[in-house]
């Protein structure tokens, strides 16, 4: 359980029951990293992604998820129950049309955040959308190392072959797309996030150094490729581009890392060992990182997929010994549905927690939570039967008012919302997805 | 091309009756139509028709219980249709052309072990690859960002630090964890004989210095460890020698657990705790428990295998949670030759003077290695400009050395493979790879890694793909260690033996699944692949071989006798039922429910992975089919209720073929064990009939009725196979090259090696279509 270096007094945090972990190093280097940032008067708003696979218990029957009440001081449901604190703070959105009709759950998954349909080919031309994370990344990202991180919780490298058929495993290995035609990667491995945004391990001095030979490395690598240019194909030079494009941007990151560390003390962050054996005990890791990429503006835009669709997930903590996607099919087996329900409530519960770490940080005049803002979510509401309309949505932020159910027309697609959510970030989408510019009303 | 207008018009005829009822502009059922298709132009219009022999050959259609057309006809029809589009496909070549490469993970993992000894753990450097068609390396899909890129930069810096041995390399602890559903009550394969449960790394130390190991031991969820009522011994050896012996549990510590607990964790993490002055390279740890003591008997009684998914038991004995190993602490330079120097340090400067030409030695020969192409002297400019910086920021030789290594591992010629057009090339005209190219393609797809120098210098020469060449060169490779790939790579993707990892039997059903099981499992598919390969037995032997390979525990869960011992060995078996692929726990698992089997499941994972013929999706938005999905709780006669949902037509064209499989396979249990009764206590009923109308009863009965198609078996292997080889999905016109590859291997009895032979021998492995010359580049972001 101690996945740690620097384990401090280990009692402090290894009592009783699927403990959770500490990361007292992650938040000591905070000081020395926000050092700058603290000065300055209006904290940047930050907005975070986080998806959750299957479905909800949402039939026509039996919906754990949409408060029956409309409008303000709604009812909050069995699966929303852990986000009673924050709840003049959030917002549910409900009765938004998903990427119905595309591949049972492909078309969950890629809607989610593009509001398109996934093209189905198993091949280069994989086609989505862009996302609405990567629009808002682009516009404001710039000012970061990193416009944008994508994490995740299941290699999916032992899922080879687990998709929907006729798919790319692409379309359900992230939500988050680049462009229409680029789906981003999703990092699982707590460690390979640390180094990534510390510049690796070892002294500061040493982690200095090591960005300036990565320029240097980057800039002999770029005339190596112009060269290569000249020689390959027209089709090849398609992906030669991109990772020219690739190459530029890692440039960039790394001038705005250097123009960080040199003012960061010589603090030497130790790395988490790797990805803790516990869900419960990795997904609170991954938000930490998030949090902590938050505090020293490292990134404004996070996505994470607290499960993937299809998820061979189970949870024996709660009793639900069956893997999650099979518990989603519950045939309306009341039993069933209920052991589907806990997982949500369960999911919502550790999002909660996160939520309460962003309001216990300050953050500038108040705290992380008035800067942030948390868009939580499925691609399907009833998973049972694979359904692409009701889409769930809840957003938890600081800066927008909440206490809200907002009904949306079930004719108007998911896109309607990305632009309500695009504009709170500066940002004014025309149209997006299959949206030509409407709005749910979350304003 | 020769047509024959009165095998058209017979066949015309023969489709109007028999398939456009469904299959017409109108209906178009599953986007096929096949009332406008001029029969006389088969070749021309290839995609269709390779559509509809995959379907035919399959017997999938027409839909079980319509009127088929006699069996003469029906194949007749196949073989016509296969005649004539291959005799167009020879007339009009396509060589499809695979998108530029990016190394995937496991690529990267070998490759760095061929090029510099070293063994890493490339989860913990990069993101996951995604997959398409069933594989991981497929070159469409294996897009770049930043991040990835970020990973391949951070990587080729740790690397090289690591294989020189950086003095100023920062300590990073590693952690070794055995899962807490791991079994260690009994002797572990590969630890020392006399012990009892434990875990054995070997680990790559960095640098000379030293180290700690701090061991956890399993403990409930009140934090007691395990076992303490009585004494136990536990040890740390390092290379076969004790480097800590400890005792633990006993009357003593068995009083401090109701008291504090805490405390009594502490206090024994302490007392195992050592610190060992080390060498650098690779070294082997144990972490064990040296005898066997008389509590064992307590948990034998237990009736399950599977003893720790109790969360509050604190009897039993102790297992070991994890290892960690942290520093080094007053570490120092390599004094000794650790495999990573060894690979690099072929030349050693008799003095400073001598420094650069060594230098260039070195660098060249690992960039000509790595980039996998003759090193010209542009490259070499680079390296030692590379060479020169690190020369002088390091203050030394090795330093110089260990950044011209990371900055040839940060070359996209490291990272990609990319294939050149030559001058000239015709559009739409295939055109011969060149040798260099041909020798990547051939250690990529044999071994997923690097070509070595042989097949380097044989392609410099430019006589690799002589054919004479080629076959020496592929017998060899299949002859090397390193082929071993076929089995751990393109073996268990294919098979999705790699979701065994991601499947979580329910213990309460279960209750003797565990990791030591799921270990098992893997092992026993890998080794029985392997033993195809290195036997060069035929293909059809996956399915119907008399033999597999067990240890005791495996055995035991086979209900095999006289198999005792925690290594694996071949085992003859009487069991018809459990023979070949179809019997093994590694597949009958991986297609069940946590909880119970599923008969679609498995019939989908026979006809997709088995027969390359694999059902569509079900509609969408249409409710899911019910035995398809739940983890039912209760379950009378899931047959009937099965069988009452295939009395829908739109469920029952492809469950009447994928069901019936399924249902063959019920003598197995969700883990494969055998059983008479299915979950709810009914006789297990394993007859059916498979889509070619033929009767089976029971798992054998499947086996022998696959067995007794060669041809259709063999053609999906080499799907599979080819599709790995070439990192890209197989299209309509690849199809011919499949039946030749077929047709070829017959005469051989469809042999390992003939197929891989074929396979590197055909048009679309030694040859690809030019880039088209107009083709709009992807959309901007």
């Amino acid at each position: 359980m101690v996945i740690f270096k620097k384990s401090l007094n280990r009692r402090t945090f290894l009592r009783g029951a699927g403990a959770t972990i500490a990361i007292p190093f992650l938040t000591a280097m905070v000081p020395s990293l926000t050092a700058q940032a603290k000065t300055a008067a209006n904290r940047p708003k930050r907005i975070g992604f986080v998806y959750v696979p299957n479905g909800m218990v949402m039939t026509d029957k039996v919906d754990l998820w949409t408060p029956t009440k409309v409008g303000r001081d709604f009812d909050l449901t069995p699966t929303l129950k852990y986000l009673e604190p924050f709840k003049d703070k959030l917002t549910v959105i409900s009765n938004l049309r998903g990427a119905d009709g595309s591949g049972q759950h492909t078309g969950a998954a890629t809607a989610w955040l593009t509001d398109s349909y996934p093209k189905k080919t198993q091949g280069v031309d994989v086609e989505a959308g862009i996302s609405l994370d990567q629009v808002i990344a682009n516009r404001i990202g710039g000012e970061t190392v990193f416009p944008s991180m994508e994490l995740a919780i299941e290699d999916v490298t032992n899922l080879v072959g687990s998709c929907d058929a006729g798919f790319s495993c692409s379309y359900l290995n992230t939500i988050s797309w680049a462009s229409a035609t680029n789906p981003l990667p999703m990092q699982v491995n707590p460690r390979v996030v640390f180094e990534r945004m510390f510049g690796g391990t070892g002294t500061a001095a040493q982690r200095r150094q090591r960005l300036q030979e990565n320029r240097s490395i980057l800039d002999s690598v770029l005339e190596e490729t112009h060269r290569l240019e000249a020689r390959v194909g027209t089709q090849d030079k398609g992906r030669l581009s991109d990772y020219l494009e690739n190459v530029r941007e890692v440039e960039r990151r790394i001038q705005q890392a250097e123009s960080r560390t040199a003012s960061a003390p010589g603090s030497e962050p130790a790395s988490p060992a790797g990805i803790p054996e516990q869900f419960a005990d990795h997904v609170a890791l991954m938000f930490d990182l998030q949090h902590v990429a938050y505090q020293t503006d490292l990134t404004r835009v996070t996505t994470f997929m607290m499960a993937r669709e299809l998820s061979s997930i189970s949870y024996p903590q709660l009793g639900v010994r069956s893997q999650h996607h099979g518990i989603s099919h519950h045939q309306n087996k009341p039993e069933v549905m209920e052991q589907k329900g806990k997982i949500d409530q369960y999911h919502v519960m550790l999002f909660s927690k996160y939520i309460e770490k962003l309001a216990n940080t300050p953050d500038g005049d108040g705290t992380l939570l008035d800067h942030t803002m948390m868009v939580y979510g499925a691609g399907m509401s009833n998973g049972n039967e694979h359904v692409k309309l009701r889409i769930p949505y809840a957003v938890v932020s600081g800066f927008v008012a909440g206490n809200r159910h907002i009904k949306g027309n079930a004719d108007r697609p998911v896109g309607d919302l990305h632009i309500d959510i695009a504009r709170h970030m500066g940002v004014e989408l025309p149209r997006f997805g299959r949206s030509d510019g409407g709005s749910v009303g979350f304003v | 091309m020769a047509q024959e207008p009165s095998q058209a018009a017979k066949y015309r005829a023969v489709v109007d009756k028999y398939c456009v009822s469904c299959h017409d502009e109108i209906e178009n059922r599953g986007g096929l139509s096949l009332d406008d298709v001029d029969f006389s132009k088969v070749g021309e219009n290839a995609k269709i028709f390779e559509h509809v022999v995959t379907k035919v050959r399959g017997s999938s259609m027409p839909p079980v219980g319509k009127a088929r057309p006699d069996p003469a006809t029906y194949q007749g029809f196949a073989s016509w249709l296969e005649s004539e589009l291959d005799q167009y496909a020879a007339a009009h070549p396509n060589a499809g052309r695979p998108a530029p490469y990016r190394l995937n993970r496991t690529e990267y993992k070998n490759a760095i072990q061929d090029l510099l000894g070293l063994d890493i753990d490339v989860r913990a450097l990069m993101a996951p690859d995604s997959s398409s068609y069933g594989f991981d390396n497929i070159a469409d899909v294996l897009g770049l960002s930043p991040a990835l890129l970020e990973g391949y930069l951070a990587a080729a810096d740790k690397i090289s630090a690591l294989a020189v041995g950086d003095p100023t390399l920062p300590k990073e602890d590693a952690l070794y964890r055995v899962s807490q559903r791991f079994s260690q009550n009994e002797h572990i394969e590969g630890l020392p004989l006399g012990t009892r449960g434990g875990l054995k790394v070997e680990h790559y130390f960095p640098l000379d210095g030293t180290y700690e190991f701090d061991t956890t031991f399993l403990k409930n969820t009140l934090s007691v460890i395990r076992g303490m009522e009585f004494e136990h011994q536990f040890e740390i050896s390092i290379d076969g020698k004790r480097v800590k012996l400890a005792s633990m549990g006993g009357k003593d510590d068995y009083g401090q657990v109701l008291v504090a607990p805490e405390d009594l964790r502490l206090a024994i993490e302490e007392r195992v705790k050592v610190r060992v002055p080390l060498t650098a390279g690779p070294h082997t740890i144990i972490a064990t428990f040296p005898q066997k003591t008389g509590a064992l008997e307590v948990d034998q009684l237990q009736p399950f295998e599977n003893i720790n998914f109790d969360p509050v038991y604190f009897g039993g004995i102790p297992s070991v949670e994890q290892v960690m190993i942290k520093g080094p602490f007053d570490a120092k330079a390599p004094s000794v030759q650790t495999p990573g120097r060894k690979a690099i340090f072929t030349c050693k400067p008799a003095n400073a003077a001598d420094e650069a030409r060594c230098a260039d030695q070195i660098l060249a020969r690992l960039a000509r290695k790595a980039y996998r192409r003759p090193v010209a002297e542009a490259d070499m400019q680079v390296l030692r400009t590379f060479y020169k910086e690190g020369r002088a920021a390091k203050g030394n030789f090795e330093g110089g050395i260990q950044m011209g290594v990371r900055r040839i591992l940060s070359s996209p010629d490291f990272i990609f493979r990319m294939e050149h057009d030559p001058r000239g090339a015709q559009p739409g005209v295939p055109f011969r790879i060149s040798d260099m190219e041909l020798a990547s393609r051939l250690s990529f797809f044999l071994w997923s890694s690097l070509p070595d120098d042989q097949l380097l210098d044989l392609a410099a020469k430019g006589t690799l793909h002589d054919d004479k060449v080629l076959t020496q060169q592929v017998r060899r490779m299949l002859a090397d260690p390193r082929s071993e790939a076929l089995s751990t790579n393109f073996a268990a993707q294919w098979l999705r033996l790699r979701n065994l990892d991601a499947v979580q039997p329910d213990s309460y059903f279960y209750p003797n699944f565990d990791e030591t099981l799921r270990d098992a499992f893997r092992t026993e598919t890998v080794m029985f692949f392997d033993s195809i390969k290195r036997e060069d037995r035929s293909i059809v032997d996956l399915v119907s071989a008399d033999y597999t390979f067990m240890n005791e525990r495996l055995a035991r869960h086979y209900g095999v006798p006289g198999v005792y011992g925690s290594d694996f060995r071949r085992v003859h078996l009487d069991d018809r039922a459990r023979r070949g692929l179809l019997g093994q726990g590694s597949i009958l698992t991986v297609t069940s429910m946590a909880n119970r089997t599923s008969v679609v499941k498995r019939g989908q994972w026979v006809l997709e992975t088995l027969l390359a013929n694999p059902p569509p999706s079900p509609p969408d938005n249409v409710p899911a089919l019910k035995e398809n999905a739940p983890d039912s709780v209760d379950k009378p006669s899931l047959r009937s209720r099965m069988e009452q949902h295939r009395a829908d037509a739109s469920c029952s064209v492809c469950h009447n073929i994928m069901d019936p499989i399924g249902f063959s396979m019920e003598v197995f249990d969700g883990i494969g064990t055998k059983r008479a009764k299915d979950e709810s206590g009914i006789a297990i009923d394993a007859s059916g009939s498979l889509a070619s109308g033929q009767a089976i009863n029971g798992v054998d009965e499947l086996r022998a009725a696959i067995a007794a198609e060669p041809r259709h078996f063999v053609g999906a292997f080499t799907e599979k196979l080819l599709t790995y080889a070439l990192g890209r999905g197989l299209e309509y016109y690849d199809q011919p090259v499949v039946r030749s590859i077929v047709n070829k291997s017959e005469a051989a009895n469809y042999r390992f090696s003939t197929v891989v032979m074929e396979i590197a021998r055909s048009m679309p492995f030694q040859m690809k279509m030019p880039a088209a010359p107009q083709r709009q580049l992807t959309a901007n972001k």
